[in-house]
């Protein structure tokens, strides 16, 4: 909300500048965003008497005046505007005034323009006669704004205004009101906090509230059929009242706070409401049927036309004000187009009334309508407001435009209110604070914001505090402590010296501590961590959900948002997958051979699961390892190369071994639409992921310009798997020395070395301590279609392995390979 | 003895001599040259040592004992500078000459980095780890009671409106909705809940994740971002606890003499509630700086402890919250959220 500093000084001397106000409100919690200076100082406008205007020579729409300002000699002036005439009281700008000027291409935007002697056509001109628009004091450009007579000439146009009560410069402060503050969304409701701080008194405009009842009562009749959600209804009747712009003052008032100015009485509503925080309603009196007023609830999906001309369809329980025949206003929103006030409008019907903010709040979010009314009503206005607002307005319709006040008020009151009172503690206050406010201290505070405390016990003191009826959000001890904290200032609690810790036990072993440490293992071996959206487009999602990815493997569906930003971001990720693409193909076009990417994150499915914590969704975390062009850049003294499989099935070693745990199985697994092939990733028989190398469809949606290799892990999964994995226990280390043998065998081209490494272990027996393969020929030696694969056993025992120990576990093993894979030893 | 005989015997002596010269001085410097040496005089097919021992029998039997000891001190010799060339060339140090060109560059390992947020969510749980705050996560997609009712956002209340949010499922179910999650708070119900099923406070934690807003994207907002929140509850904990931790935060992350304000504000779930800012000190703004906002706090609002069974007379507790994107936009100088999640390898290159 923006506040006006010229507006705010009608109520209160605060005597601070503008940005120690700003910063005095936002320690108080009433938080400024912006300040910012609106207006110009018109230095050089002064007050001239045009003693002369005659036809220019050699333009007939020009006037040459002679003005006088108060020098020795009056000035030559040209003149354009029609309405220029002698004896007119005039703005001048004189010589080396700078104004602001509505730039002639876009009249919203101002060109600051410095006046210089200046002949025009011909005819000299010292400087120029103003327009409203010129002085940013309106729109009005059709001629010059024509001063009141008895204006004093040569004294400063600032003087002129500010002697009615307007200034040419204002500050607009912009406050964010949190929800809990509905008495700050006015300038008195401001003025209240800056009175609390300053300890300056308020001035509120003297209003007499009427007698309830009285010719108005007679004239009109209103009733409150749905009494739960409208407390209390005040109306008052102006009769009379001639529809104009409204003064220059109020006009810029309204401006400075960012509203347009309508007519005089659609402005009186709005500037009241921004004067107390309670939001009016001015009827046309003519058009209420029946001179009757009921509020009550709308038919639901009954259409009523707003008086923005929009057509609206009532939700349920939508709060209606109606004449005796039909709805006129949805209650505390948005006036109907049928009974506004119009140029034609002499009597106005003034509405202030309390609403049930919850259901203004319901309808307001059914409709997508959200008004300035409608906002201050679901925050809750003063419960005892309505009648000075009322009030306060129908004196300045009488005051503005004209209007005769009809005696009286009608004042439907079924909840009368009662101030709450509540037991408030000082020790709890100063518990809660952490610091010993003196309670003389808690007490001035509270009432310099309106509070009432009585004390009921004294040392430690206790107190029923009186709640004024602007602060409905305070209900409870804690929301009266929180206003005695408030105004004591937080930057005033002291910090202790000490820092109490709980007896605790630290943890350990968890998901957290894998990640982290994941994340530097992966980082070490020049993997790159990623953070990618979440949110994705709903084609994109159902393509990533596969079976061969660990979101996809719950067979689920694609979780959607209701209310996306756009359809790009409708769907939740079921795969890390489409992210990591998507940085890799934008890194591919922008330079990068070597891309090498990982990162954690959440994926979801719609399914109900053993994991499943809410609804029927299932949240897993993965990581996806993901590598796509050089694995080795050109160096002086080798090749580069292209990232394959084994590089990436290394690294998914690392990532197992990095949590504790052997090397998984890779099982090779079926082609789809998603990867050209690809292995599963196993421990014992539990699927932790996958590897896949991606096809080449997607590797085009994403422009990737290499091989995309990515392995997902459930790492979740992976964790539980780490977690029940058996701690390292100490074996005693051998004193004797590792005895290694080579073997060398022919097999057919097509037989895997994986099944043979397991058939090399099981045979080997317990002196195995590692085998691993260091060659595979394929060529001449060997034969058509054959290859040879050459594998090194390290053995070793807790005694020194004598040659016929060794001999027998080599035999054994080229048994165990040539009965399996029918394997030649390689001569 | 014929004479055919006595020249073969010669012959193999003079072959033996003649290799004595390259068994001893060959240059083994590198793992070819060693192989090629073994190869040379070992190898069964090729090897030249192999083959004289083959001429044992043309030797005449009273030299052939003499020839043969010679053979073998040759073969010894031979095993012997392999062995030592080997050990010599595995222990690096093959020769003491230096390489050829010693500016030639290095054989270099890939870099890889960690992410600025990880980085900054580190450095954020580390300084709370430090102060004995234990860490939890929870679920992205939440309920309404855990991110809103619990919490202390009554239904229909414009505190609902300070976030965004985005919806999964209407509220007409029993979960009173379905939604991504707005803040990591819903955690601390969890917690709660999790705690009171079979215990008492004190409760002490911190809670990093992601959490989703629903609003424009632009250089300051982002549809997602991460934060970490702490909660403390236990007897006797004050605001003024909450100042002297947050101040420790702060004074880790932005220097011993960081400028700190706390400013009044709201939040359902905390009362009092207060935003914290710190000085941000920049040249180029009229009065040298700016306050910028970095956490949001307060205390346990007595609705929340209640709502999961905590005895607010008895409990206390603080509660706080920080966007670690912003953290680490302000630590790193980095203008633009959205260059955060488009991971341009320039970009994460330069948080190696």
């Amino acid at each position: 909300m923006i506040i006006s500093t010229n507006w705010l000084s009608d109520y209160i001397a605060h005597g601070l500048s503008d940005d120690a106000l700003a910063d005095r409100l936002t320690m108080c919690g009433l938080e400024v965003e912006t300040v910012e200076q609106t207006g110009h100082d018109l230095k050089g406008v002064v007050v001239g008497l045009v003693i002369s205007a005659g036809q220019h020579p050699n333009a007939d729409r020009l006037s040459v005046c002679k003005v006088d300002v108060g020098g020795d000699e009056p000035l030559d002036i040209v003149c354009g505007a029609p309405n220029v005439a002698a004896g007119q009281k005039v703005a001048v700008a004189t010589i080396g005034t700078t104004l602001h000027l509505p730039s002639r291409d876009n009249p919203e935007e101002r060109v600051a323009v410095t006046m210089k002697k200046a002949k025009i056509r011909g005819e000299e001109s010292h400087g120029m006669i103003c327009a409203e628009d010129e002085l940013g004091l309106g729109s009005d450009h059709d001629g010059i704004l024509v001063l009141d007579d008895d204006a004093v000439i040569g004294t400063a146009f600032p003087e002129y205004l500010s002697a009615k009560g307007i200034s040419t410069t204002d500050t607009a402060i912009d406050i964010a009101i949190t929800p809990n503050r509905p008495d700050a969304i006015s300038h008195l409701g401001i003025a209240r906090d800056a009175s609390a701080l300053t300890g300056k008194e308020i001035c509120r405009p003297a209003v007499a509230i009427p007698e309830i009842g009285g010719p108005v009562a007679d004239d009109f009749s209103v009733s409150i059929e749905a009494e739960d959600l409208c407390h209390r209804f005040v109306g008052i009747l102006v009769k009379d009242v001639e529809i104009k712009e409204s003064p220059a003052w109020m006009k810029q008032r309204l401006l400075t706070i960012g509203l347009r100015p309508r007519n005089v009485i659609v402005d009186i509503t709005n500037y009241v409401m921004y004067e107390c925080g309670q939001p009016l309603h001015a009827y046309d009196a003519a058009t209420l049927s029946g001179n009757r007023v009921i509020v009550r609830k709308a038919i639901p999906g009954s259409s009523f036309t707003t008086l923005d001309s929009k057509e609206r369809t009532m939700p349920e329980g939508a709060l209606m004000i109606c004449d005796a025949d039909r709805e006129i206003g949805i209650a505390g929103i948005m006036g109907g187009e049928n009974t506004e006030v119009t140029d034609a409008t002499t009597d106005v019907f003034i509405e202030a009334a309390w609403f049930d903010p919850s259901s203004i709040r319901r309808t307001a979010k059914a409709l997508s309508l959200q008004t300035d009314a409608s906002y201050r009503f679901e925050r809750g206005v003063d419960a005892e407001g309505q009648a000075w607002a009322a009030k306060r307005a129908a004196d300045l319709m009488v005051e503005l435009a004209g209007g005769t006040l009809v005696d009286g008020m009608i004042d439907v009151h079924p909840f009368p209110y009662e101030a709450p009172v509540i037991p408030v503690r000082s020790q709890r206050a100063v518990d809660i604070i952490g610091t010993a406010i003196a309670s003389d201290e808690m007490v001035r505070l509270l009432e310099a914001i309106g509070f009432g405390v009585t004390e009921t016990q004294a040392a430690p003191a206790v107190w029923d505090v009186t709640v004024p009826s602007f602060r409905p959000d305070v209900e409870r001890e804690i929301d009266v402590i929180e206003e005695i904290a408030r105004l004591f200032g937080y930057d005033n609690i002291p910090e202790p010296t000490h820092s109490r810790i709980p007896n605790f036990t630290p943890g350990m072993a968890s998901d957290r501590q894998l990640r982290e440490r994941l994340r530097d293992v992966l980082s070490g071996v020049g993997f790159r961590e990623t953070y990618t959206n979440s949110m994705l487009p709903v084609e994109t999602a159902e393509r990533f959900n596969d079976p061969a990815l660990p979101g996809g493997r719950y067979g689920g569906e694609v979780v959607e948002t209701m209310n996306p930003i756009t359809t790009e971001m409708a769907a939740l990720r079921p795969s890390l997958l489409p992210g990591l693409l998507r940085v890799a193909g934008h890194n591919h076009n922008h330079g990068q051979q070597a891309v090498r990417l990982f990162e954690f994150g959440r994926v979801h499915t719609k399914r109900q699961t053993n994991r499943t914590l809410v609804g029927d969704y299932t949240e897993t975390e993965t990581l996806m390892v993901l590598a796509s062009g050089q694995w080795r850049e050109q160096h002086w003294e080798g090749d580069a190369r292209e990232t394959d499989l084994f590089d990436v099935k290394g690294v998914v070693d690392r990532v197992f071994g990095a949590v504790g745990l052997e090397s998984p199985r890779y099982k090779q697994r079926d082609a789809s639409a998603l990867a050209s092939w690809g292995v599963d990733i196993l421990l014992g028989k539990r699927w932790i992921g996958s590897l896949i190398r991606v096809s080449d469809e997607v590797a085009e949606t994403y422009s990737l310009r290499h091989d995309g290799l990515a392995a997902e892990l459930d790492f979740t999964a992976l964790a539980e798997a780490a977690a029940a994995a058996i701690r390292p226990t100490f074996e005693t280390i051998s004193r004797f020395p590792i005895v290694e043998r080579d073997i060398a065998v022919v097999v057919p081209s097509s037989q895997p070395a994986g099944p043979m490494l397991e058939v090399i272990r099981r045979s080997a027996g317990n002196l195995l301590k590692d085998v691993r393969v260091f060659d595979l020929y394929e060529g001449e030696h060997v034969g058509q279609g054959n290859k040879s694969l050459a594998f090194g056993l390290r053995l070793g025992a807790d005694r020194t392995l004598r040659d016929k120990d060794v001999d027998k576990v080599m035999n054994q093993v080229l048994k165990a390979l040539e009965r399996e894979f029918d394997a030649k030893l390689r001569g | 003895m014929d004479s055919s005989s006595q020249s073969a015997a010669e012959a193999a002596v003079q072959a033996l001599e003649d290799l004595k010269a390259d068994i001893e001085g060959a240059v083994l410097d590198t793992a070819d040259a060693i192989d090629a040496y073994r190869i040379r005089y070992l190898s069964r097919k090729q090897g030249q040592i192999t083959a004289l021992m083959k001429r044992i029998p043309d030797v005449a039997p009273e030299d052939r004992k003499a020839f043969g000891q010679a053979i073998n001190a040759a073969k010894s010799t031979v095993e012997q500078r392999l062995e030592e060339a080997t050990a010599a060339l595995s222990a690096g140090g093959a020769s003491s000459a230096a390489p050829a060109d010693l500016t030639l560059p290095g054989r270099t390992q890939p870099q890889g980095s960690l992410h600025p947020i990880t980085q900054a969510a580190r450095l954020i749980t580390r300084v709370f780890e430090n102060y004995g705050f234990d860490v939890a996560e929870g679920p992205e997609i939440e309920d309404d009671w855990h991110n809103f009712t619990a919490l202390n956002f009554p239904p229909d209340h414009p505190a609902r409106d300070m976030q965004d949010t985005f919806f999964i499922e209407d509220a007409e179910q029993d979960h009173g909705g379905i939604l991504l999650r707005t803040h990591t708070s819903p955690v601390q119900i969890r917690v709660m809940e999790e705690v009171m099923k079979d215990g008492e406070p004190p409760i002490r934690v911190i809670v990093p994740g992601r959490v989703y807003r629903n609003e424009a994207i632009s250089y300051k907002s982002y549809c997602l971002f991460h934060q970490v929140e702490g909660l403390y509850v236990d007897e006797g904990v004050t605001m003024a606890d909450l100042k002297q931790i947050l101040h420790a935060f702060a004074r880790t992350l932005f220097g011993e003499d960081v400028k700190m304000r706390f400013r009044p504000s709201f939040f359902p779930f905390t009362e009092p509630s207060a935003e914290v800012d710190i000085w941000w000190h920049d040249e180029n703004l009229p009065g040298g700086g700016r306050w910028m906002e970095i956490l949001g706090c307060g205390m346990v609002d007595p609705n929340v402890l209640e709502g999961v069974g905590i005895d607010s007379e008895k409990y206390t507790g603080y509660a706080f919250g920080m966007g670690v994107e912003r953290i680490a936009m302000l630590r790193y100088g980095i203008d633009d959220i959205r260059i955060l999640y488009e991971n341009d390898v320039r970009f994460l290159e330069q948080f190696s």
